[in-house]
């Protein structure tokens, strides 16, 4: 483990810069709040920050990508087909335990299944990541729930956990010991792994006192899901009070679901464009000669939870699909984010 | 940084946003978590926007007839041209429709130039559907012609009334904050023949027949005297007209209006009370794309004066606009009615008061909408329209009659090929501008993007037609009309660009004594008069028969906004949103009629079984579509079929899109 003084924390992203685009939490003038942004001023990156309210998915799956781009000519009969390749590396600096997991969970949907997701595996190649340790928790969090932080565990190149007047830096990948060595960072000594695994457990332990807004015992919510024992009354409740606006997907640091759509024109190329989709979409499992599988708004909302939540999908995953971020639960009109979902489910066993 | 903050340009909630911008596209879009009002939340229209932003379906070149074709013009071609034909029309041969979608800055400069360039009084908006008769009951009830209530406070109410719309579909974002102040609390009632998701979301449902809303809201006031709640002498004090309105009110039989509604009278007794115990309430109705008639918006109003509900904080009526700037619109003046700042076209001093601050002449006699020219008036030549959202176009024939058709618009439509010359438009991102939502607020949209080459802002088009009509403007910016604004409008006069770029919006009146806005004007500000609002004696129950309820047994009910948005003219330029407000008619391609379970029952209809709809003057044949969410005995086709607009209701349209208390005897007749 390496020390990082506070004050060299700038020559660290002014290295990243030289070959990345830097990415990173900053905060928002007149609203105060956090965003997580492509930096073009470098003294925007804000390491204190809280969990900013949008993931870092936008930078791996935009929410409008085109993908490629194609021209049929009729004088040849031709179809000529072109990639669009705009990737540009990227440095996602100070993500938070949770968003990292949330990268994980997309790799292994994009890429970790028969069919690798070309343009993703570009994003993914070309990232460099640096985690950042939480201190202490969000009133949003409940990661600890989910087994998702408040520390990274792997897939960072560069972790940082902030002690004191700097960071204890874990290195977790080749390019990152290389970024190491290049800005002379002194080791952190013996001590340097307690210490760390000192200020996880203690930012754990504050969960009670500081992570107030949500509570999602979610073991128990697994079971029944995966077993299918909850009543479809409970599933109406939760559907009756979906907007059906497909936040709790566009926000998810997880959801991987997109639409296709080709952008025609008269007389010049079609652009195939990939945007974000939600399943609490009718239109989303609609099929042709006019079936859906998932049409009442309740099987589409419980569909999203078995994907989050249900052990099947966790095999996917190799983890729970949910991250334990909080966003999906401030984001929601309906007030049915996946922490009110799961005290429902847990309701309904208890029958309080 | 590629997020930048901003305001949603759909409906009238007016939710924060943050547009993500590269490369002079906006490429995507995520709720901006500190807005006072939407608090981070996007509806599904919201948080679709960058696709309608991204479209190439721009018109980017002023264009001038040929025939049946346009050619490109230059844009100084296109003022010279639309400048000396204008010059050949008089004012009353000219009318104008504005854009509820466009700036304060764009509407008061298009009405300014109407007034006063052109003397002509003809102006409208489209897609207003009640605002203004919103406005103008509220204006005589309490002196204050928009939202009494604060939508930030919401949750803070005892108790909320929704009246008729579905707000869950029209505002979501508002319906939201309902459904948040539920689950902490507040008791939500709901009143509408519709099942809808706000009535689910409610604790009590009133589901009065169709075309008895206004009934259901004077049997609760009337409720509240046989309970001996409201006595006479407390309440002569403080209204004007108690004695008066008190013995309309009275003649109100309960147990008939009980039998009328189909609403129970121990339902209406227990709603009242419960109403009237609570600390503060807040009364929530539609108005624009489909609204409350007035005659509902009155009762209403009565309602709350009666219960003394209106001059407390935490509460008040609330209309609730379905456009982003419709209410900015009407503050703006682009009503026949009104003068910016709502100063009434009847009255001298308000056209003394222009005269002076315009130093130029106007013609004092008053227009009529645009609507109403088209359909009534052979002497309208002209007509200057500013991005016509309505995908069907009313009176389309004798638009094809005028001389000369401007129209104003950022994207190809159906309205365009109508014109004679066209102006391109910039979108709301393409350049600064203010927007005032439904409780008030106005919020300062930012440039975020270049416009496409040759594009001018349309305080500059206007400026040049001014100029070359004699009336030189000296604008340079938004800006500065935002500075002539804040003189001229006086809920504006302490309102600025600087000031609104440091805040996430102040609500008007915004002056030397509320600098910082106010939240509840009423409370705030003591001292004005109320007055009950009604129609006198009017003779209840002839309103409530058509007489051939025999012959048309069902009443039919037209829709604006249940399953599509604004006849998804916009809509259709994004993905998702357009796939979700397609999925219906793609399974009805000929447009459906939706039949209660009872009746569908007891006629013997299947799912999607063709039926003929016949009123007295036409008929239609649809698809039947069983729904739980009417009522026995009602009937109802969603608005978005141009054919069922064109072949059937044309006749009766002006009235059904006005207000949804309108409803249209029928009989159905199932199809062999």
């Amino acid at each position: 483990m390496y020390w990082l003084p506070r004050d060299q924390v700038r020559a660290l992203v002014n290295r990243l810069a030289e070959s990345y685009a830097v990415y990173g939490p900053r905060r928002d003038e007149v609203s105060g709040e956090v965003v997580f942004d492509r930096l073009e001023e470098l003294e925007r990156l804000d390491l204190q920050a809280a969990i900013p309210y949008n993931p870092p998915k936008h930078a791996l799956l935009p929410q409008y990508e085109e993908i490629l781009k194609y021209l049929y000519s009729k004088q040849s009969q031709k179809v000529t087909i072109e990639k669009i390749s705009k990737v540009e590396p990227k440095a996602l600096v100070g993500l938070r335990a949770c968003d990292l997991n949330g990268i994980l969970c997309l790799d292994r949907f994009f890429l970790g299944q028969e069919f690798v997701d070309e343009i993703y595996l570009e994003h993914r190649k070309k990232l460099f990541i640096i985690s950042n340790t939480c201190v202490r928790p969000f009133p949003q969090c409940f990661c600890v729930c989910t087994d998702s932080g408040p520390a990274a565990g792997e897939g960072f190149d560069l972790d940082l956990t902030c002690a004191g007047q700097g960071y204890l830096v874990l290195v977790g990948s080749k390019k990152g010991q290389r970024l190491v060595e290049e800005l002379g960072l002194r080791e952190a000594g013996s001590e340097a792994q307690n210490l760390r695994e000192k200020i996880v457990a203690e930012s754990v332990s504050s969960f009670d006192n500081f992570a107030l807004e949500n509570k999602a015992w979610v073991s128990r919510a697994t079971n029944r899901l995966t077993t299918g024992f909850i009543k479809p009354e409970v599933w109406e409740y939760i559907g009756n009070q979906c907007f059906e606006c497909g936040a709790c997907s566009f926000v998810c640091p997880t959801c991987s679901c997109f639409n296709v759509e080709d952008v025609n024109r008269v007389d010049g190329p079609t652009d195939r464009v990939r945007t974000w989709d939600s399943c609490s979409f009718e239109g989303y499992t609609k099929m042709a000669g006019d079936h859906n599988p998932r049409k009442p708004v309740e099987d589409r909302r419980n569909k999203r939870f078995f994907c989050k939540l249900s052990y099947s999908q966790s095999k996917k995953y190799l983890r729970p699909g949910c991250v334990g971020c909080g966003r999906c639960a401030r984001v929601c009109p309906g007030d049915i984010g996946l922490p009110n979902v799961v005290t429902y489910i847990r309701r309904e066993i208890t029958g309080e | 940084m590629s997020y930048y903050r901003g305001i949603c340009n759909f409906c009238g909630t007016g939710c924060g946003h943050l547009l993500q911008v590269e490369g002079n596209r906006v490429r995507g879009v995520y709720p901006l978590p500190g807005h006072p009002l939407s608090r981070g939340r996007l509806c599904v229209r919201g948080w679709h926007i960058h696709e309608l932003l991204q479209t190439e379906e721009r018109i980017t070149s002023p264009l001038i007839r040929e025939g049946n074709s346009f050619r490109p013009v230059s844009f100084d071609e296109a003022v010279d041209f639309t400048a000396s034909r204008l010059k050949t029309f008089s004012g009353r041969e000219v009318a104008f429709l504005g854009s509820p979608r466009a700036s304060n800055e764009e509407n008061y400069l298009f009405g300014k130039f109407a007034r006063a360039v052109m003397k002509s009084n003809n102006l409208s908006l489209t897609s207003d559907a009640g605002l203004e008769e919103s406005s103008r009951v509220l204006l005589e009830g309490c002196g204050l012609p928009a939202m009494t209530g604060s939508l930030s406070a919401l949750r803070q109410a005892d108790f909320i009334l929704v009246v008729g719309g579905d707000l869950t579909k029209q505002n979501p974002i508002i319906a939201s904050e309902i459904h948040f102040a539920r689950r902490s609390g507040t008791f939500v009632a709901t009143i509408s023949p519709r099942k809808t998701q706000m009535a689910r979301l409610s604790q009590k449902h009133l589901r009065p027949n169709p075309g008895t809303i206004w009934l259901l809201l004077e049997a609760l006031a009337r409720a509240l005297r046989t309970e001996g709640l409201v006595r006479g002498d407390d309440l002569e004090e403080r209204v004007e007209n108690a004695r008066q309105y008190l013995e309309y009110l009275d003649s109100l039989d309960l147990k008939q209006a009980s039998e009328s509604t189909g609403v129970e009278e121990q339902e209406i007794i227990s709603l009242a009370r419960k109403f009237y115990e609570s600390e503060s309430a807040f009364a929530f109705y539609p108005v624009g794309i489909q609204s409350l008639d007035r005659r509902s918006m009155s009762a209403l109003l009565n309602l709350f004066l009666l219960a003394g509900k209106l001059d407390r904080p935490a509460g008040g009526m609330c209309p609730v606009t379905g456009i982003s700037n419709l209410l900015g619109s009407l503050d703006m003046g682009v009503s026949p009615a009104f003068l910016p700042g709502y100063f009434p076209v009847e009255a001298e001093e308000s056209w003394r008061r222009f005269e002076e601050l315009w130093q130029v002449g106007l013609n004092r006699t008053p227009g009529k909408s645009a609507a109403a020219c088209l359909q009534e008036d052979r002497s309208i030549k002209a007509l200057l329209v500013v991005d016509h959202d309505e995908e069907i176009i009313r009176h389309v024939n004798r638009i094809k009659e005028l001389e000369f058709v401007v129209y104003f618009g950022a994207y190809q439509n159906a309205f365009a090929s109508l014109a004679t010359v066209i102006f391109p438009r910039l979108n709301y991102v393409e350049g600064d501008g203010t927007y005032t939502n439904s409780e008030r607020r106005v919020q300062l949209s930012q440039k975020k993007v270049e416009p496409p080459a040759g594009i001018k802002p349309m305080w500059e088009i206007l400026s040049r037609l001014a100029s070359a009509l004699g009336q030189p403007w000296p604008y340079k910016s938004a800006e500065e009309i935002m500075t002539e604004i804040s003189r001229v409008v006086p809920q504006y006069s302490g309102l600025s660009h600087e000031k609104l770029r440091a805040s996430l919006g102040l609500r008007w009146p915004v002056d030397d004594r509320h600098p910082g806005g106010t939240e509840f004007p009423l409370a705030e500000e003591t001292g004005r008069g109320f007055k009950f609002v009604f129609d006198g004696a009017a003779d209840r129950r002839q309103s409530l028969r058509s007489g051939k309820e025999g012959v048309f047994p069902f009443k039919l009910v037209v829709g604006r906004s249940n399953y599509f948005w604004h006849q998804n003219s916009v809509m259709k330029r994004t993905f998702i949103p357009r796939r979700e407000y397609n999925a219906l008619l793609l399974l009805y391609p000929n447009g459906f009629v939706e039949v209660s379970e009872e009746d569908a029952r007891a006629l013997g209809l299947r799912e999607k079984q063709p039926v003929r709809i016949v009123s007295e003057a036409a008929e239609i044949r649809l698809a039947t579509r069983i729904s739980p969410d009417i009522l026995p005995g009602m009937l109802y086709i969603p608005y978005f079929i141009e054919e069922m607009i064109s072949g059937f209701l044309h006749r009766q349209v002006s009235e059904l899109e006005k207000n949804e208390e309108f409803f249209l005897p029928v009989r159905l007749e199932k199809v062999e």
